[in-house]
């Protein structure tokens, strides 16, 4: 792996981190849900109403609490992942309630975008979770679309997952229905299995939804993200500094409270972080603030010695054309330079987080590729890589093509594009064939060739069952 | 008396709330027509910003500080225009009643909104977030609106946004008002299928939306 690329000085992180402790002792976070306010105050934190004030020594010793690192676990162990250190773990966006289609029109996600989507990330090589709320499966009542979202990750793919954070009770199906998968609560609370989003509110709020669903995962040892989304210039200060210390503030009391909820609990530091487009009041992601946002995080949860969440394959564009393709390179080559260990929006989003896109899912998996084979950096591991004996042998004005070395050697080191036309002129200008259209028959191949792995019928059974039985019950 | 215009137009172009409230009692104090300080002052202010924000030379924080000093400073003179046998004073071009639905705190987007509709001259009454159909239509039928304009943010929801309309209908009162929604995960469609009367992406199609309602009175009770 590459060193880690540190955006801030060592001055900047602690310029950072005592703007934190002054807004979470001296302006404090509200949180809308009584239970997570008593659990603050019964560990001798000030309270006001909702609104939480913490004392800086309680927050620097409830981080140190909170693990460096963590394995996820997924129902084929093959695709367990570790969550921090030297890891980076790609999957779809999150939570986009539309569909962009090739032609540039808009409609409604549906439960079969859902399963599309999920069986694209479990047909590549590059992303290593499935991810979790892929789209708003539109079509699916909201009171039992955890359970169907569950259950479409469960059976079309064997990799980690994400769970509902949608309230206590609908975090807790889902959390269920994973222990149900891996063999029993017990198991999953000693080999965490599913992992959600936690969003603040930001400014320095928490809803009700988020809390309960916080409570749920830390109760039963699951890990979850907690992350805030800084609008800067709107939801937060327009200074890039000010906007990262409001953020730094919100996740932190995030972090205290699981820690208090569950010493150990896996937690994840997270930031979307980003602009305002100052004309519209839109969110703007695609963006070289986002990515500074992006990359500052990262350091800040190497800084708390947390696992981090940022960035992704991130635009504002429409369609899959040149400003997605530029937009979200650029902050995911950020990201994953940075130290991001869970990249959630990886591929797929269009149009900040509004829309989920085929094409763009396929351009994200490419670019991905891309950026998984900068990381590997240079291969110095022995005297065949250094290669001193082939150049000698080839010598001045010969060449490589016909050399053992080189046939053995090139798929190992070259990225093999799966999209990107690298053909001559004449080929191209025959059909003029664009990323857009090229990325459209790309993501029917793989859907057609894809077969989902195996799952033992008598824990399909068992989950289906409990997913019935909840239905009856929620509808 | 043309200076206390001109500075009453310098402020809310500036976003100085203080000031209007400043320059709004001057106008009190000195006895000067309350009608002419709206019209040669206030109005003028606001359609400069609204015009610069139109044309890509304004941003929101300029045009929500100009509609938060308008607002200041009309407040101020109120009672005064209420004592005006002049009529429509404020020229406003009507009144609407804007909000979010039950279950939803997110407010920027409603707030944005609000502002530019100020600046584009309407008379807007803001109930805040997470508010049941019952206080929209309340606030309408204190104030006399008949347009209805409802924000959700989540997928979660926008469902909220139908139940106005069953609220409506359940107390046979929905043709007398107009509802608009908007937010994130709405869209046309959506707007279709609660049988909402008007649906904007933008606060620029919502402004035409809402400009389009008024031209014609949902029927009278």
């Amino acid at each position: 792996m590459l060193p880690k690329f540190d955006i801030l000085t060592n001055e900047e992180v602690n310029k950072i981190h005592e703007n934190t402790m002054r807004i979470l002792s001296e302006i404090g976070v509200e949180f809308e849900f009584e239970p997570a306010v008593e659990v603050l105050k019964k560990n001798g934190q000030k309270v006001d109403g909702n609104r939480v004030y913490f004392d800086r020594d309680f927050i620097e010793e409830m981080i140190e609490k909170a693990p460096s690192q963590f394995i996820l676990h997924a129902r084929n162990p093959e695709n367990n992942l570790v969550v921090g250190d030297d890891s980076i773990i790609f999957m779809p966006g999150y939570g986009a309630p539309f569909i962009h289609t090739v032609d540039g029109e808009r409609r409604d996600a549906t439960m079969d975008d859902y399963n599309k989507i999920v069986k694209l990330a479990g047909a590549s090589k590059n992303f290593q979770m499935t991810g979790g709320n892929v789209v708003e499966p539109t079509d699916i009542p909201d009171e039992i679309r955890h359970l169907e979202m569950s259950y479409s990750h469960i059976i079309n793919s064997d990799k980690c997952y994400m769970g509902s954070s949608t309230g206590y009770e609908r975090a807790m199906d889902t959390i269920k229905i994973a222990g149900i998968l891996h063999g029993g609560m017990d198991v999953i609370k000693e080999k965490p299995a599913l992992v959600c989003l936690i969003n603040s509110l930001t400014p320095l709020k928490y809803d009700q939804r988020m809390l309960g669903a916080l409570m749920a995962y830390a109760e039963t040892g699951q890990a979850m993200v907690i992350a805030s989304l800084v609008m800067a210039g709107s939801t937060g200060p327009a200074t890039m500094a000010g906007a990262l210390s409001l953020q730094n503030a919100e996740v932190l009391a995030g972090i205290v409270l699981a820690q208090c909820i569950s010493p150990g609990t896996p937690v994840i530091y997270g930031s979307t972080s980003a602009i305002t487009d100052m004309s519209s009041g839109a969110l703007s992601i695609g963006n070289p603030e986002g990515s500074l946002f992006t990359s500052a995080s990262a350091q800040l949860a190497r800084f708390y010695g947390v696992p981090c969440r940022g960035g992704g394959g991130l635009t504002d564009a429409k369609i899959t054309d040149g400003q997605a393709g530029y937009e979200s390179m650029m902050v995911l080559l950020t990201t994953s330079l940075t130290g991001v260990h869970f990249v959630m929006h990886a591929a797929g989003i269009l149009q900040y987080f509004m829309a989920m896109s085929y094409e763009k899912l396929m351009m994200d998996d490419e670019i991905a590729g891309m950026i998984l084979r900068y990381l590997k950096g240079f291969d110095m591991s022995s005297d065949e890589k250094m290669a001193f004996d082939v150049i000698k042998k080839v010598g001045p004005g010969g060449h490589f093509l016909t050399q053992k070395h080189t046939r053995k050697n090139f798929k190992e080191e070259f990225f093999m594009p799966a999209l990107s036309n690298r053909g001559a002129f004449d080929t191209w200008h025959d059909e003029k064939i664009e990323i857009n259209q090229a990325a459209e028959k790309k993501w029917q191949k793989v859907l057609e060739n894809y077969k989902a792995p195996e799952l033992d019928a008598n824990v399909k059974a068992k989950i289906e069952q409990f997913i019935e039985k909840r239905k009856s019950e929620l509808i | 008396m043309s200076t206390i215009f001109e500075e009453i137009k310098a402020c809310i172009i500036d976003g100085d709330d203080e000031l209007a409230v400043e320059l709004a009692e001057k106008v009190i104090a000195e006895k000067i027509n309350p009608v002419d300080a709206v019209h040669q002052g206030f109005i003028k202010g606001i359609e400069e910003v609204g015009a610069a924000w139109t044309s890509g030379e304004a941003f929101l924080p300029d045009v929500m500080m100009a509609a938060d000093a308008m607002k200041a400073g009309m407040d101020v003179l109120e009672p005064a225009l209420a004592n005006c046998d002049k009529g429509d004073a404020s020229d406003n071009k009507g009144s609407i009643v804007i909000g979010t639905v039950k279950g939803d705190i997110h407010d920027i987007g409603k707030n944005i909104l609000s502002a530019l509709l100020t600046a584009a001259k309407f008379k807007v009454y803001d109930i805040g977030t997470d508010q049941s159909p019952e206080n929209f239509v309340k606030k309408a039928d204190e104030v006399g609106a008949y347009v209805l304009a409802a924000s959700a943010l989540l997928t979660t929801t926008m469902k909220s946004q139908k139940e106005i309309v069953d609220y409506l209908e359940e107390n046979n009162i929905r043709d007398k008002y107009y509802l608009i929604v908007g937010g994130g995960p709405t869209s046309q469609h959506w707007a279709d299928e609660i049988g909402a009367d008007g649906w904007a992406e933008t606060t620029e199609e919502a402004i035409k939306v809402i400009s389009n309602l008024m031209v014609n009175k949902p029927i009278e009770d």
